[in-house]
């Protein structure tokens, strides 16, 4: 049983210290719902003790990890999703938000002003299929070909899906920074 | 859209690539074609500008608030019945 008491302290040592992290992606991948995002990350450590023996020490823990996550959030994803979702098809008027502010914030300062909660709020407030490939790309610095592999799409729906969720998480940002007053 | 007359690509080439470009997920021969083209087109620039400075911003967040004890226990007890 030493063994295993070994395995379990190393493990909780080399794993269980990057656990706000793998919380802080939990978050963001489930839009801010605090009980999936800690059944997702004990999911995954306890997937993750499993698989420990396979682990390399000396590797990329966090990352490691942070894959197992991932994986994990987007198998519950994709059983969720089986049916095409009325996103898909949906015509999200085309506001343009440079159009609408760059006669007098053509730098985007409004941005600065926003407050990183408020922007992730607005994140968290997106659509599944439009927050999950801006967390992938933009949170977790993932390309286009990963994150089509990890959602099992095409990577020209990995483009559109991204033009559209900025495009869409950028109206939420300016009518909020609009309705704070934060465009002078 | 303006035409180009030195051979580069046009507004429209540049914009349908927007955030291939600012992801960097264009090749290199196209990543130098949208590159001159929006270093001398005046109504591509602050469109190109505008939409680095909201990548850059949101690629800046702080990915959210830390864990509480509880969720740290839950784990190791979990691990304990491992």
């Amino acid at each position: 049983m030493t063994r295993d008491r070994d395995k379990r302290e190393q493990f909780e040592s080399e794993a269980l210290v990057h656990i706000d992290a793998l919380f802080g992606l939990a978050l963001r991948l489930t839009g801010g719902d605090t009980a999936r995002s800690e059944d997702l990350v004990q999911d995954s450590l306890l997937k993750a003790f499993r698989a420990w023996d396979d682990f390399r020490l000396g590797t990329n823990c966090r990352a490691w990890l942070m894959t197992i996550l991932r994986n994990t959030f987007i198998n519950e994803f994709r059983s969720a999703q089986r049916r095409p979702t009325p996103v898909e098809y949906d015509e999200v008027a085309d506001r343009s938000v440079f159009a609408e502010v760059s006669a007098v914030d053509p730098e985007g300062h409004f941005f600065d002003r926003l407050i990183d909660k408020e922007v992730i709020a607005a994140i968290d407030g997106l659509p599944d299929e439009f927050r999950v490939p801006i967390v992938l790309s933009d949170l977790e610095g993932l390309s286009y070909q990963e994150i089509a592999e990890v959602m099992e799409i095409p990577v020209g729906t990995v483009k559109s899906r991204l033009f559209r969720a900025r495009k869409r998480l950028q109206v939420k940002l300016l009518d909020y920074a609009l309705e704070m007053g934060y465009l002078s | 859209m303006s035409a180009n007359s030195d051979g580069g690509v046009g507004c429209q080439d540049a914009l349908g690539r927007l955030y291939e470009y600012l992801d960097g997920e264009l090749s290199e021969d196209w990543t130098e074609k949208v590159r001159s083209h929006i270093e001398r087109c005046k109504r591509c620039y602050p469109y190109f500008n505008f939409e680095r400075i909201f990548l850059d911003h949101i690629r800046s967040l702080r990915l959210g608030p830390e864990t509480t004890g509880r969720l740290e226990k839950r784990i190791r007890d979990a691990l304990e019945g491992a």
